[in-house]
Formats: structure tokens, sequence, C-alpha cells
């Protein structure tokens, strides 16, 4: 096994450029759909009242991710809404806030999420200045100080599970986009490398190994670790240049994330198993793969989020797409901040798609050869 | 040492291979000869476990393949008949892999390899991509892979298809030398009379799935020993001419092609003045009448009408 392994590898090194023509398109197209920057919404605010400056809106409102919240003058942001520069707009008040509605938008919502979120938090931290009794602004300093220190260092964590309303969807474009085109490319390398099965079988090298005492288990799993392993380094690749190169914060766990595209990656070789267990030629193979790729990748929100998606069909067909889950894990890990627990569904789905489609796949395979 | 009992294959409607009978013994060359389609391709990936026949046996050693084919997968090298290489690994790789295969390693693959790369001639491009191979190159690659582990038994499908004459003559030395030195058995399939000829002890001829001829070269030969064989060539073919060829009691057949008329009649019937006579009444110029010994180009067209290739 290891020398058919060997070969494969041989042959992947002497003729590396379909692999990197792969790599550098899932980069390219994530880059210009996902924009750099200047993806980030941008959002026109005005201070209503002073008393907003210095306190944690403003901190929590500078800290976000997903909307760049501009401070100007009314008459600016009233202005930029009008000409359609903005969607949205927000003024502050000292206890209280308007958004400002040019054009209605799910993200609309978000904003006013997002400076809810802030408001909450002022308030908690105002019950908290009044109960350590600090009235004046140094000892509010002090007590905020103390606060954040205690917040950065805790004594003891409580593990808090997120509650996401349905109409609160936190959607990051940018690192959606880099997500849907990884896990979207990686499916032609990982097919056209599976694929070499068939073309061994057409080909009469799979007869002389068949004749010969290698076993036959032995050319199905030197195929699967080397279609697993090209396909792995692809989206590995992808994901390294994205963090270190591109400098796209991955949230706290790029290892993490980084775990979760193994059982998605088995599944799109499993998945690869299957479909050449099930065509006859190479015409038949490469007519299927592209349309089984893309549809796969519409209908599992690799090119847009599963959530601005309203059909319930389409939805329901999305249960049955592999790309589906593992877009699920890898926003659950890099943006939602999912358990263990939570990132097990998606998991134990790829998990069991793959071994499912694996078996039926050879099965088809072996069949048919007889 | 090998036997095909009853052997057929059938495919959807049409039986590729029906109710063969055949054996090998040790040492022997033996051809399987027939025409495009006629199942010999068919016959020896069945004989090889590699297809399983419809119905029928095969016995290697006195036991059936059916139920376990891993004796006679040990001693077999298969030379099939489209090249079975991986397309972009060099020669040299190309055997190191299928050494490994077959469990070689180190200095004795390596050597293996040497021998084997001076035996097909490719030595001196041994580190270049099959993909770059000429078709006759590949060929020879294609034969060197089955040889690696010195197998018992090698099956030869076809093996000097587009091959120019000297590598043919090469091959076919090779074969013969392999035959001789090492007592290795050899089934040879082929479309090519000659070949056949050269190479093999016995011939074994198979049309449209069935076996029509079997036996040494001499037996089969004897077939047409009542019979000779008369070449009529003639630039402007005329109908009358066939017809009355045809309608001639003596001549047991006629078949024409191109310019050229075959007639087979019993050895004691002196044929040459009645051709003349004939070509005459049909204002028919002939070029050139001869008398041919059979070949077994001849017993194909003597048992199946048709020529043995198209
Ligand atoms: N897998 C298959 N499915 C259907 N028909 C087949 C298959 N393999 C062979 N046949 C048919 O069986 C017949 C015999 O084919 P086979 O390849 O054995 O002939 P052959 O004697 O090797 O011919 P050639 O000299 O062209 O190689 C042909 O009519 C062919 O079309
Ligand atoms: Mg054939």
């Amino acid at each position: 096994m290891i020398g058919i392994l060997l070969a494969k590898i041989k042959i992947f090194i002497r003729y590396p450029l379909t692999f990197l023509a792969m790599v550098v398109m899932s980069i390219g197209f994530a880059l210009i759909i996902g924009g750099g920057n200047g993806n980030v919404i941008n959002v026109p605010v005005y201070v209503a009242d002073d008393a907003i400056r210095g306190t944690v809106v403003e901190d929590i409102l500078n800290e976000s991710e997903a909307f760049k919240f501009n401070y100007m003058s009314k008459a600016e942001v009233k202005q930029q809404i009008a000409n359609g520069k903005a969607e949205t707009g927000v003024a502050l008040y000292e206890g209280d806030f308007r958004v400002l509605v040019g054009v209605d938008s799910p993200n609309v919502n978000l904003v006013q999420q997002t400076v809810n979120g802030a408001y909450s938090k002022k308030l908690q931290y105002e019950q908290i200045y009044t109960a350590a009794n600090a009235t004046t602004n140094s000892d509010k300093e002090e007590v905020k100080k103390e606060l954040e220190e205690t917040i950065a260092d805790p004594i003891f964590s409580i593990q808090s599970a997120n509650f996401r309303g349905s109409d609160a969807v936190i959607i990051n474009r940018k690192l959606h986009t880099i997500f849907g085109f990884t896990l979207f490319f990686v499916i032609y390398t990982i097919a056209y490398n599976v694929f070499h099965i068939l073309e061994e079988k057409n080909n009469g090298v799979w007869d002389r190994i068949i004749l010969s005492p290698a076993r036959k288990w032995e050319m199905y799993v030197a195929n699967f670790l080397y279609s697993f392993g090209t396909g792995y380094l692809q989206v590995l690749i992808i994901f390294l240049v994205f963090r270190y190169w591109v400098g796209v914060d991955f949230g706290s766990n790029f290892g993490v994330a980084l775990l979760m595209l193994i059982p998605y990656v088995f599944a799109i070789v499993a998945l690869s198993i299957l479909i050449t267990g099930i065509v006859k030629t190479v015409q038949q193979f490469n007519a299927v793969i592209p349309i089984i790729a893309v549809s796969m990748a519409m209908i599992g929100g690799a090119y847009w989020p599963l959530e601005i998606v309203s059909s319930k069909f389409m939805l329901a067909l999305a249960k049955i797409v592999p790309i589906t889950y593992g877009m699920e894990a890898l926003n659950g890990v890099a943006i939602y901040g999912y358990s263990l627990n939570e990132l097990l569904y998606p998991i134990s789905i790829l998990l069991l798609m793959g071994v499912v489609m694996t078996g039926v796949g050879i099965h088809l395979m072996e069949k048919r050869h007889v | 040492m090998l036997e095909l009992v009853n052997l057929s294959k059938k495919f959807k409607h049409l039986y590729a291979v029906k109710n063969l009978n055949m054996f090998i013994e040790k040492g022997e060359i033996v051809g399987l000869l027939g025409p495009n389609g006629a199942g010999k391709s068919t016959a020896i990936t069945m004989l090889s476990s590699l297809v399983e026949p419809t119905t029928g046996d095969v016995r290697f050693k006195n036991k059936s393949i059916l139920k376990s084919p891993g004796p006679i997968r040990r001693v077999i090298g298969m030379v099939p008949q489209e090249i079975a290489l991986y397309n972009d690994l060099s020669a040299e790789e190309n055997l190191q892999f299928f050494g490994r295969i077959y469990r070689l390693k180190g200095n004795d693959l390596k050597q293996k390899i040497d021998e084997i790369l001076e035996l097909i001639g490719l030595a001196d491009r041994r580190k270049d991509i099959v993909k770059k191979f000429s078709g006759g190159m590949k060929r020879r690659l294609n034969i060197g892979v089955a040889l690696l582990h010195n197998p018992e038994l090698i099956i030869m499908d076809e093996p000097t298809v587009g091959i120019d004459p000297q590598s043919r003559n090469y091959i076919l030395e090779t074969v013969k030398r392999l035959n001789e030195e090492k007592q290795m058995t050899v089934i040879y399939t082929s479309h090519y009379m000659e070949e056949v000829e050269f190479l093999c002890d016995r011939i074994y001829i198979m049309d449209q799935g069935n076996l029509i001829a079997s036996g040494t070269k001499e037996e089969i030969k004897r077939i047409l020993s009542a019979e000779k064989t008369i070449i009529v060539k003639a630039d402007r073919l005329n109908n009358t001419f066939i017809d009355s060829l045809k309608q001639n009691p003596t001549i047991n057949r006629v078949t024409v092609e191109n310019k050229t008329v075959t007639i087979i009649v019993p050895k004691e019937i002196n044929i040459f003045q009645t051709v003349l006579k004939l070509a005459e009444e049909a204002k028919l110029e002939l070029n050139s009448v001869d008398i041919k010994t059979p070949t077994l180009e001849d017993v194909f067209l003597h048992l199946t009408g048709r020529a043995l290739r198209d």
C-alpha cells in the first residue's frame, strides 16, 4: 500500500498545476467576492447627548467587526442615508438610541441588535457603579478598570450558551466567503483524485494489481488516503494563507476550525467515491462533477448564507448536502463560538454521510467490475 | 497445467466465448488466433481469473480457479491488450511500482528492473515519462511489467499491435527465448498468422466466440491437405467470370477481395486450364494465376469463408 501511495504522491508532485490552480482559485474568489476591509458595513452615527461619550457604549460599537460606526454630525448622517451612502444610521442618546432606516435590510436588525447590546452593557455597568457607590468620574474609572480586569481574568468561569433568536443572525461576510469557496473548490480536487480509481480500472492497471499479491483494499485505502490528503492539504493552505498572509481573523479557535475541515473533507472523499461508483465513463464524470459541486454549493450555503433562504424545499435539500454541515461547523467555530457539544452535530452527520457513501460507492464499483 | 472446460461468456445477448475447450501444458507456447471480436481477450481474462465465466470452468493444476483464484494469480504474468501503465510515471518508476506490488524490495527490485529494462531495450530511456514514449516503447514496457516476478505462465494479448517489424521480431525472439531458457509457458494471442506460426507449438483458432480449429501447425494445415488454393489476379474483375467460377462443380469455394479471387479446389483437380478458359470467355484479362501451398490464413478462409484480417 505504501508503494501505491508513493506512486500517487510522485505523480502529484510531478503535476501540481491543477492542484495549485484550485488553491489559487479558491483564494482569488474569496478575496474578490469576500472583499478586503472595505466590506465592513458603514454605519454613520451621531451623538445626540454628550453624556454617552466615553461610556462603554462607544467602546463596544468601536469593537464591532461587522459594522464600522462612523461618528459625524446629525446633518451628515441624514445626508448619507438620504443619498444612499448608508443603509442605516444611529442616533445615540444618554439612555436610549434611535436607528434611522434608509433602506430596509437584514442589516438594520443587526445594527439595532449591536447597539442594543451596547446599551444593555452600559446599564449593567451603571448598576455596578451604583452598587459600588462610585459617584465621581474617577471613582467610576477605577471601578470600570477593576471590572475589566476581573472580566479578563475571572476567578471562576461560567460556560454560557449563546442564545440566538431567529432574526438575530450574525453574518460575517468575509469569513463566510472564505469558507464557502474553500469548501466548494476542494470538491473538484478531491473528486478528480478519487476518480483515478476509475481510470486505473479502465486502463488495466487495476487488473494487474488484482493479479498481484497486493490486496484490493490496499488500492482503495491508498486512493482514499491520497484523495483525503490532497484535499486536506488544499483547504489547509487556503486557511493558512488567509490567516497569516491576508490576516483574516478566524476567531479565537483557528486550530479547531482546521480540525472541523477533517470531517468535511472525509465526507467529500466519500461522495466522490459514490459518484465514481455510479458513473460509467470519464465523460459522464466530467459532466457530473461541476453540476454536483455547484448545486451543492448553492444548496448548502457556500455562496450565500442559508439564513437568507426562505424556501422550505431548499432548506430541506440543504439537510442532505455535506457542504451545509461543513459551513455550519466552520461558522460555529469561527463566528458563533459553538461549544464542543454543538459542534458534535455537524461533525457526526458528516462522518455518517462519509461512511455510508464510501460503503455504497465501493459496493457499486465492485459490482460493476465483474 | 491449465484447462478450459466448456467455457462461455455471455454479454447481454452476445456470446463472446461459447463452449471453449482448451488445454495448455507446461513449457508450451500456445497460440490463440482469431479476427477482431473473436473472443480472444474475453477467453484470456476468464482464464486469468479476472472475469467470471457465465458457464464452464477453468482448471489450473486440476483445481478450479473459480473458487480459489490464488494459485493461478501467483504464477501469471499478464500482458493486456490495452497498455496498462501509469502514464505520468517514468519507465523505471512504473517497474518500481509494479515490482513493489509484487513485494519486491531493495536490491532485488533494482536488479530485476535493470534486467528487464535491458531485455525490453529501454535501458537508456528508463527515466523518461511513459506519456512521452512511442506506441512501440509503451508496448515493450507493457510486456516488461508482466515479467517482473518471473511468472511461470505468461499471457500475452496481441502484444505486437502497432509495433514496427524490427521491434516486433525482437519481441517474438524474446518470447521464444523466455520459453526456451526459463521454461515459461506462453499463451499468445494474435491475429497475425506469421507470429503464431513462428512462435507456437499448438494453435487454437477462434471466430465469433467459437473454437473452429485446434492442433499443431501441421495438423491444422492438414485440414487443407485435400485441397489447394489458387490465387487469380485481374485488374478488371467482372461478375461473369466470378459467377462462372462459382458455378463450376469442381471448385469448392470462391472468395473475392479487391482484384484478387481465391479459389479452393480438391488437390487432384487441375484447374489451371479451366480458369484461363473461363477468363477468356468472360473477356477478362488476367494478371496472374498462382497455386499456393496452404497457410493458416487459408485454413481460416476455408473454415469461415472470410479472411482473417479485415
Ligand atoms: N465488457 C463487454 N461488454 C459487452 N460486450 C463485450 C465486452 N467485452 C467484449 N465484448 C464483446 O465480445 C466479443 C469478443 O470480444 P473480445 O475482446 O474478446 O475479442 P478479441 O478476439 O479480443 O478481439 P480483438 O482482436 O479485436 O482484440 C466482441 O463482440 C465484443 O464486442
Ligand atoms: Mg482482444
